[in-house]
C-alpha cells in the first residue's frame, strides 16, 4: 500500500548563511526611516530567510509604491507635516507587507533552534540612511 | 541465548532518571557480544541523544543497523540525530525506512512530524501527528509534538491550550510544564510562564534549560518590568499602533499640547524599554550566583 504521507517531501535546506533579523523588529526602522528603509531591510532579511525571489520582488515593489505615495503627497500639498507623517504611515504599511511574507519562514527558523541576529545597528543605519535619501529625493524631484 | 545482563536493566533505569553519563558507563561494562546487540545499541543511542551528542548517535545507530539489520527504533534514533545535525533529507530517508517497517509506530510518526515542521511543512506535520494521536491519544510524545507543530504553524493560542491539556493529563511530566511555560511566554503571560518553568525545573533539576528559562522569567516578573507588560502581552505592533493613534488623534482634534505630552511620555517609555531590561538582567544575574 502506497501511503501519501510516507513519501519523501523534504529538500535539503541551503547551508545556513547569516542569521535573519526578527521580522517584527523591522517595524522600528520603518516607523522612523520610511518605506524604503522597511523595504531594504525586508529584502535583505528575505534573502537570509531564503524566500523565493518573487516574494523579494513583492517587498521591493511595496517599498517603491510606498515611496511613490509619499512623493505624490509631497507634490499635492504644501507644508511638511503630511510628508513626515506619510513616511511613518507608508513605512509601517511596508513593514506589514514584510511581516506577511516572513512571519512563517521565521517561525520555522526559530523552530529549528535558530537565533535571530540583532537589528539595532543595521536598523539605525537604514532608518537614518534611507530617511535622508527619501528627504533628498523629495526635495529634488517635487519641491 | 542467555538472559539479558543486569547491566542493561541498570542502564535503562539510569536513563529514565536522566542520568545518561552513568548509563553509558554501565553499558561499557557489558561483555562484547551483548554490547553490540540491538537492546544495548538502543540504550546507547538514547543516552547519547539525551546529552545531544548527535554525531555519536549517528555512528552508534549506523553500527547497530549494520550489525543487526533494519530496526524501527534505531532508524528513529538515526533520523532524529541526522535532523539535529542539519541533514533533514537524510533524516527523512531513515524515518521513512522505519515507517515502512512499522507504520503504526507513534514515536516514529511524531519524530517525522517534527522534521516536517522544522522544514516548514506544517500541514503534513499536522496530519502525521493526528495519525499518531488516533493510535495513542494520551501519549506524552503525542501531546508534545502536537504543541510543537501548532507553534511551528504560528498557532500560539492553540499551542498554549494544548499545553494546558498536556499538564492536566500528565501533571508529573516535566516537559508538559516546560511547554506550558514556553507557550505562555510567547503570549506574554509571564506569571503562567514562570510557574510552568519553575515546575519543570523542580521536577527535573538536571535540565539546565528549564532553570535558565525560569530565571529569565523571574527577571520578566520584576516590578521594574511592569511597564513593559503591555508590549509583551499584545506585541510591539499593537502597542505602537495605539500610541501613534493617540498622538496623531489628539493633534487632529486640536489638542497639540496633550499630543506633545503623550508623545514625550511615549519617547520616555521607548528609552526605558531599551535601557532597563539589559541592566536589570545583568544585575539579577550577578545576584543569582
Amino acid at each position: 500500500m502506497q501511503d501519501e504521507l510516507f513519501s519523501p517531501t523534504i529538500r535539503e535546506q541551503p547551508a545556513p548563511g547569516k542569521p535573519p533579523w526578527r521580522p517584527e523588529s523591522i517595524l522600528y526602522p520603518a516607523f522612523f526611516g520610511g518605506p524604503l528603509a522597511a523595504a531594504a531591510l525586508g529584502v535583505l532579511n528575505g534573502g537570509r530567510l531564503a524566500l523565493p525571489s518573487r516574494h523579494l520582488a513583492a517587498i521591493g515593489a511595496a517599498g517603491l509604491v510606498g515611496f511613490g505615495a509619499r512623493l505624490t503627497v509631497a507634490a499635492a500639498v504644501d507644508g511638511n507635516a503630511p510628508v513626515r507623517f506619510g513616511a511613518m504611515i507608508a513605512g509601517i504599511l511596508v513593514s506589514l507587507v514584510v511581516l506577511a511574507f516572513q512571519r512563517k519562514p521565521f517561525r520555522s527558523y526559530t523552530y529549528r533552534g535558530g537565533e535571530p541576529a540583532s537589528l539595532v545597528g543595521p536598523g539605525i543605519a537604514a532608518a537614518i540612511g534611507f530617511g535622508v535619501l527619501e528627504a533628498i529625493l523629495i526635495l529634488v524631484l517635487v519641491r | 541465548m542467555t538472559a539479558p545482563s543486569p547491566a542493561l536493566a541498570r542502564a535503562e533505569a539510569l536513563l529514565l532518571a536522566s542520568r545518561p553519563q552513568e548509563a553509558l558507563a554501565e553499558l561499557a561494562t557489558l561483555p562484547p557480544a551483548e554490547a553490540v546487540g540491538a537492546a544495548a545499541t538502543q540504550l546507547r543511542c538514547a543516552a547519547l541523544g539525551q546529552m545531544e551528542r548527535w554525531q555519536e548517535v549517528v555512528e552508534a545507530a549506523s553500527a547497530g543497523l549494520a550489525a543487526s539489520g533494519p530496526d524501527p527504533d534505531l532508524l528513529r534514533h538515526l533520523g532524529r540525530a541526522e535532523h539535529r545535525l542539519g541533514r533533514s533529507q537524510v533524516a527523512e530517508r531513515a524515518l521513512l525506512d522505519g515507517l515502512a517497517l512499522a507504520p503504526q509506530d507513534v514515536e516514529l510518526l511524531c519524530t517525522y512530524a517534527d522534521v516536517c515542521a522544522a522544514n516548514g511543512q506544517t500541514d503534513k506535520a499536522a496530519k502525521l501527528v493526528e495519525r499518531a494521536a488516533a493510535l495513542r491519544p494520551e501519549a506524552p510524545i503525542v501531546y508534545a509534538t502536537r504543541i510543537q507543530v501548532a507553534y511551528a504553524s504560528g498557532d500560539d493560542k492553540g499551542a498554549q491550550r494544548m499545553s494546558r491539556e498536556f499538564v492536566a493529563a500528565h501533571p508529573e511530566h516535566p516537559a508538559a510544564h516546560a511547554l506550558l511555560g514556553g507557550t505562555s511566554a510567547i503570549r506574554g503571560q509571564v506569571d503562567t510562564a514562570y510557574e510552568g518553568y519553575r515546575q519543570a525545573a523542580a521536577t527535573m533539576p538536571t535540565e539546565q534549560a528549564f532553570a535558565e528559562s525560569a530565571l529569565e522569567l523571574r527577571i520578566a516578573r520584576h516590578p521594574l518590568m511592569l511597564p513593559l507588560r503591555p508590549t509583551l502581552r499584545f506585541g510591539a505592533l499593537k502597542t505602537w499602533a495605539v500610541a501613534a493613534a493617540m498622538i496623531f488623534g489628539l493633534r487632529a482634534i486640536g489638542q497639540p499640547v496633550l499630543s506633545a505630552i503623550v508623545g514625550l511620555l511615549w519617547l520616555v517609555f521607548c528609552v526605558y524599554s531599551w535601557v532597563v531590561p539589559p541592566l536589570l538582567r545583568r544585575w539579577m544575574r550577578r545576584n543569582w550566583r
